[in-house]
């Protein structure tokens, strides 16, 4: 699989290792990020403070190491959440047809019809605040998209003659998806999960940056750039830097889905 | 000419079924845009679900507020009840009354729309008269130069979270070189007039330019693609060998036909603007419908929640109605033999 991606994939996939791997040694830089220093409050970067520091004299790259894994793993775990649903939904409708088929489309295209901020933001504010209910409310309104992959690649394979074997042998609906079907549908979903993990990261951030994200003292790339607006006019770097460990970030996810799926479109090509 | 006529009237059926068809459909994707708004009032705080739950942690509601919630949504009323007075509601267009200051929901959603229009429509069209060209001319040479260097900066773009591009753009058009004013509508002591017009102008140009970026890279890329895959096709190979500059042949034929995808994808543009707009009004204090929303969200305003919700979800149902139809319209197979 690796030695079909292209050259720029290739960079993206060992940068989201690289941020793996600062996610693993970020609790190094936990008790500094939360070190507050109110006589060193808004410095610029210098060699002490590389990023500055906040409204508060944290040391900004800290903080911006510290928030890697809760940015990581909500994405992560959000896009699970999200292809899970998406996939059952997906392909529950494709392998059925019919009135099942009818009603889980309408449903698929009741939620696309809604702004994702909206109902991100409602559900966001109106659930208990914490994690989990991030993770879900991101989870349950960005899984419309990969439920159309699922529902193509479902209708796509189900007529195949793999799939019509195992039927004729007498496996059930749910076996012949899960054990048949989709080991076919998992490189498309793959490249729809890659996607849904930037999408994920920035949805949280967003979310975060809004004020409605994860309740303090945890704090993502979004959370630390909410405190960026109220001193735009004297601390650029407050909005800089963990900007760009958010963009970084998003773009190595979106090259390697886009390598995924030039890889596996080429693949199946043949 | 008998057989054109009938294959004209059998086009024209097809296309009436076609549209007909498409609209059945949305019949039950308005009923179910309804149903879920109405569930998004069950999980509001001081709804009969949230009370009998867990406590919310500093999400409580005063009793008068969920006083009002009960009297509102008639949630004293056994559930099959509650959804019909619902939906008795929504058909009359009655969305109820701001808690805020108590005006009508359509009333306060009517103020903010202007601001909102002006926003999003500029947007839009910045979007297409930037990213159709963009994507014609990288797609007329794919490999090329300018494809390679497009590809790069619309990737970059694409991946930008757009409240980090706001808050460079302010820092550096804005703080840094004060070409732009940092946010608002208009200044406080701008002139009449066409210098007003100016002032206007200026408190726009960074705001659309937020909301169009995103959309412009996303468009440009479908609008490419289909540029490269109609450079493939026979009639563009055809309009070549019959001489046609390879400029015509591009805008004329390959361009009419990865036109078509764009027009559907239109009405998809919608809901993406709309969430645009809740960060970019909310950054550049912009007096919209979704600075309306956020703080409406943040002040447990739900009959404007819900309102702007459903208001929000049906005209991305009907924006996305009419790109189908209109696409139905446009495709020259459709059509000629109409």
């Amino acid at each position: 699989m690796i030695r079909r991606l292209p050259g720029s994939a290739r960079v993206a996939l060992a940068f989201v290792l690289l941020l793996w791997i600062v996610a693993a040694v970020s609790p190094a830089f936990t008790a500094r990020a939360a070190d507050i220093r109110l006589e060193e409050r808004l410095l610029p970067p210098s060699l002490a403070h590389p990023f500055g520091t906040d409204d508060l004299g944290r040391d900004l790259a800290a903080r911006v190491i510290a928030a890697t894994p809760i940015s990581l793993t909500i994405g992560l775990v959000a896009a699970a959440v999200s292809v899970v649903v998406g996939f059952g939904v997906g392909a529950a409708g494709g392998y059925l047809g019919g009135v099942a088929d009818l009603l889980l489309s309408r449903l698929t295209e009741v939620v696309l019809c809604f702004p994702v901020l909206f109902l991100l933001l409602a559900l966001a504010a109106f659930l208990p605040p914490s994690p989990a209910t991030v993770v879900l409310a991101i989870g349950l309104t960005t899984w419309p998209a990969d439920a159309r992959y699922a529902r193509a690649e479902i209708l796509k394979a189900k007529n195949l003659d793999y799939a019509r074997a195992a039927k004729a042998a007498g496996a059930r609906p749910a076996r012949v998806v899960l054990r048949h079907l989709l080991p076919n549908a998992l490189p498309p979903l793959l490249v729809s999960a890659a996607f849904g993990v930037s999408w994920a990261i920035l949805a949280e951030a967003a979310l975060s940056f809004l004020g409605v994200g994860l309740p303090p003292p945890a704090a993502s790339w979004g959370g630390i750039l909410s405190a960026a607006p109220s001193y735009i006019e004297e601390a650029w770097w407050l909005a800089l830097f963990p900007g760009l460990a958010l963009f970084a970030t998003v773009s190595a996810y979106n090259l390697l889905a886009e390598g995924l799926r030039q890889a596996t479109t080429e693949a199946g090509g043949n | 000419m008998g057989d054109a006529r009938r294959v004209g009237d059998s086009g024209e059926a097809e296309l009436t079924r076609y549209v007909v068809r498409r609209i059945l459909l949305a019949i039950p994707t308005l009923f179910g845009i309804v149903v879920l708004v109405f569930l998004l009032l069950h999980l509001a705080p001081g709804s009969p679900v949230s009370a009998s739950g867990s406590p919310e942690s500093g999400r409580r509601v005063s009793g008068a507020a969920r006083e009002e919630m009960r009297r509102l949504y008639d949630l004293h009323l056994p559930l099959p009840e509650r959804f019909g007075k619902w939906i008795g509601r929504v058909v009359r267009f009655d969305l109820g009354e701001s808690f805020v200051d108590r005006r009508p929901v359509s009333e306060r959603i009517r103020e903010a729309l202007p601001a909102t229009l002006a926003l999003n429509g500029l947007a839009l069209l910045l979007t297409l008269a930037i990213a159709i060209p963009l994507g014609v001319v990288a797609g007329g040479r794919p490999e090329g130069p300018f494809d390679r260097i497009s590809a790069v900066a619309l990737f970059a773009l694409y991946s930008m979270p757009v409240f980090w591009a706001a808050l460079l753009l302010q820092s550096l058009l804005s703080v840094e070189l004060g070409w732009l004013p940092l946010y608002g509508v208009s200044s406080d002591d701008a002139p009449g007039g066409i210098a007003g017009i100016g002032d206007r102008l200026a408190h726009l140009a960074l705001p659309v330019t937020c909301l169009t970026y995103g959309s412009l890279a996303f468009l440009a890329r479908i609008v490419r693609a289909g540029v490269v895959d109609a450079r493939s096709q026979v009639y563009f190979t055809a309009a070549l060998a019959r001489g046609v500059s390879r400029r015509a042949a591009l805008w004329r034929h390959a361009f009419r036909n990865a036109l078509l995808p764009v027009i559907t994808l239109l009405g998809l543009l919608l809901p993406g603007l709309l969430s645009g707009s809740v960060i970019v009004e909310r950054i550049f204090a912009w007096p919209g419908l979704g600075r309306l929303y956020f703080d409406s969200i943040l002040s447990r305003d739900y009959p404007v929640v819900l309102g702007l919700s459903l208001v929000g979800a049906v005209a991305t149902l009907a924006a996305t109605l009419a790109a189908d139809v209109a696409y139905a319209f446009a495709d020259p197979r459709v059509r000629e033999s109409a």
